[in-house]
């Protein structure tokens, strides 16, 4: 009965489907026209500091394209350079992710339920406490005179302290550090799925232990590695702060680019389109992404 | 325990006592299996011959998962031996067992094809290509699934999964092969094809077979020989209709079909008859042979429902005929059940062929006969 009045009412539906685009109406779409409004723009010293892309002389309303802050990103190599550095430290980051993360995922998945829960949690934990203030502790620990080193040259190992701040090193402890959740609970909840039986009917068809993990375990875990890899590979290809306050001044990275054309150079217009371009590459591996899920679907 | 055990060896099906074909193929020796305090196989030893289809039957949390799961090497038995054609298995582990197995809910890789998941036994042998695809050729056609080679399990129903599952446990030769409730996610109407099919897939290829069921009729269809298992052990070994007509003790009696189960104490004994007092009945029953006990030792009967006739007038016999009263009636179409109520307030069960289609049947309250051969009762002694 209840049910029945409930189809009658119109728009009880549309109400609870229309949060989530409103939301990504709200904080996605607007934002991002505004944006890409910014990245044809020219930069003026003004403010705002960009010009008007759409203005009305009277009798029509005039639509400006400025396409020079594109070209721009081509001609300087900087650009290139850093989008590359970004590309290859994320895509590096992701493999050492799913590296250390693999076997994480896998040996909480084969524990018992009950032990299973605590090392879940073990894993979120750290990510209760600020992201910045975790960055920063990091530099406690590898700074020259910080607790690595301090620790290792208390017990003779080292005769002077090892550089890992402000290199490339540092930045990929970070990333990693960062990341790793993000890697072991997707592939923790696809390998936590996986039926037993199916690795006995591999023993029991003649598959070593070894055999049976690459025939069967590592693709059926398949769509876990690449949500995992996804869910670490995007964000760590914009990142700022972990460059930021671990990597050194060389480090190119094109989170660091977009922050000084916004901040240092005041060039709106220029930032913008690194922007834009950026998400327009990232589309790439998040199509691959969905494409996958949907296939995944399918084969349910 | 150890009567059944002797009745195990001496009782060779006909398909084993053919000639060449091994009758200690399997030899499973003293087999326990304990899993912390609790004990899941006791102390149990069977043979199981060469080419047979032997089927492990019991309610669940009898043991005999645990057992065929042992013959597999999921598990490795606490005390005692298995040894396959005269080989010790000892700690074998499943991969280096020449044993396979189809699983209970088939568990088919769903990421390989059907063609995939045939050839897989074989591509761990390292066998050559061009020899894989001909026997996979070989194993579908065998099952009938050649059209659906490029599928993937869950493109497949129920029955079509079970037949590639039964492929891929074939496809290697097995020494052995183990099927773990193979019909169990079948329904009714089709599992009674497929139980002949399989047997008659496994029988061509002269494959020794051991099955785990719960579903008795299953076990009867397609076992030479059935083994009835309770509580970690087996309580009987033999061939079905041996095991339906002869249970040597109350749990197989009542636990295959049903039984109606009389308790009652020795009377007479004689050479080729006896006569056992029963509380229940109010005329001594008579049984068409000698029983080895003395007077007054306490005895169960067991009488099938098929066994007792049903008629409306006295019968012409001199034993075994009792009147009761319809107390409920089960119709199933073939035959009824009735449930009669006896004087003393027993009620027996007895099956009557529904032989024509508009005779008039007895109903509710009716009186009448019931009454059975001399031979019709089981005496379970022990």
């Amino acid at each position: 009965m209840i049910a029945k009045l409930r189809t009658l009412l119109p728009g009880k539906h549309w109400a609870i489907t229309g949060i989530p685009y409103l939301w990504l109406l709200l904080f996605f779409a607007i934002p991002f026209a505004i944006v890409l409004k910014i990245s044809f723009a020219e930069a003026q010293i003004a403010m705002p500091p960009f010009s008007d892309i759409v203005d009305f002389d009277g009798e029509v309303w005039n639509l400006t394209l400025n396409f020079l802050n594109y070209m721009y990103l081509l001609e300087d190599d900087l650009y290139v350079d850093a989008y590359l550095s970004s590309a290859g430290v994320a895509f590096k980051s992701t493999l050492l992710c799913l590296a250390i993360g693999y076997p994480m995922a896998y040996a909480i998945a084969r524990m018992q339920p009950s032990t299973r829960n605590i090392f879940l949690m073990l894993v979120i934990l750290p990510s209760w406490t600020s992201f910045l203030i975790r960055i920063y502790a990091w530099i406690g620990i590898i700074k020259n005179n910080g607790l690595l080193n301090n620790l290792l040259m208390g017990m003779g190992v080292i005769d002077e302290p090892l550089k890992i701040l402000h290199t490339e090193l540092a930045i990929y402890i970070g990333i990693v550090y960062a990341y790793l959740p993000f890697m072991i609970l997707p592939l923790y909840t696809t390998l936590v799925k996986l039926d037993d039986r199916l690795l006995e009917a591999a023993s029991d068809l003649g598959a070593s232990p070894i055999r049976t993990f690459f025939t069967v375990t590592l693709p059926l875990s398949k769509p876990g590695i690449i949500a995992g890899s996804m869910l670490v590979f995007i964000p760590a290809v914009g990142e700022f702060v972990i460059p930021e306050l671990l990597g050194g001044s060389e480090a190119l990275m094109i989170g660091k680019i977009l922050w000084q054309e916004f901040f240092n150079n005041r060039d709106w217009p220029v930032a913008s389109a690194v922007a834009i371009v950026m998400l327009f590459l990232l589309l790439i591996p998040i199509m691959i992404f969905h494409n996958s899920e949907a296939n995944a679907l399918e084969n349910k | 325990m150890s009567t059944s055990e002797s009745q195990a060896v001496e009782n060779l099906s006909p398909a084993a006592a053919d000639s060449g074909k091994k009758h200690n193929y399997l030899q499973i020796k003293n087999v326990s299996k304990q899993f912390g305090d609790f004990t899941a196989v006791d102390d149990v030893s069977v043979n199981i011959h060469q080419g047979e289809i032997f089927a492990l039957l019991g309610a669940s949390g009898c043991g005999k998962s645990t057992l065929l799961r042992m013959l597999g090497g999921f598990d490795l038995p606490t005390k005692g031996q298995i040894l396959l054609d005269g080989e010790d298995l000892g700690n074998q582990p499943p991969y280096a067992r020449p044993i396979n197995m189809m699983f209970q809910s088939y568990a088919l890789f769903p990421h390989m094809t059907v063609e995939k998941n045939i050839a897989f036994g074989l591509q761990q042998d390292r066998v050559p290509k061009s020899q894989i695809a001909d026997r996979v050729c070989e194993m579908l056609k065998l099952v009938q699934m050649e059209r659906f080679a490029k599928r993937k399990p869950h493109q497949l129903s129920g029955g079509q999964q079970q037949r590639v599952a039964l492929a891929r446990s074939l496809v290697k030769s097995p020494k052995l092969l183990l099927l773990d409730e193979p019909l169990g996610a079948l329904d009714k109407k089709l599992r009674t094809q497929v139980q002949l099919e399989i047997v008659d897939i496994i029988e061509r290829l002269g494959v020794t077979c051991v099955m785990v069921t719960h579903d008795q009729e299953e076990a009867m269809t397609m076992a030479s020989r059935i083994a009835v298992m309770n509580a970690g052990e087996i309580m009987q070994v033999g061939e079905p209709d041996l095991v339906y007509e002869q249970p040597n003790c109350r749990f197989s009696a009542e636990f295959i079909g049903s039984v109606n189960m009389l308790e009652g104490s020795l009377n007479e004994d004689h050479p080729d008859w006896a006569s056992i007092t029963c509380p229940d009945l109010n005329a001594d029953l008579y049984v068409g042979h000698g029983l080895t006990g003395s007077q007054g030792m306490p005895c169960a009967l067991a009488v099938r429902p098929e066994k007792i006739s049903v008629s409306a007038g006295e019968p012409q016999r001199e034993h075994n005929k009792f009147q009761g009263v319809v107390e409920d009636i089960a119709y199933l179409g073939s035959h009824s059940v009735y449930h009669v109520r006896l004087p003393s307030g027993f009620i027996v069960m007895a099956n009557a062929m529904n032989a024509s289609r508009h005779s008039d049947r007895f109903t509710w309250g009716d009186s009448l006969w019931l009454s059975w051969d001399d031979d019709a009762v089981v005496v379970l002694t022990s």
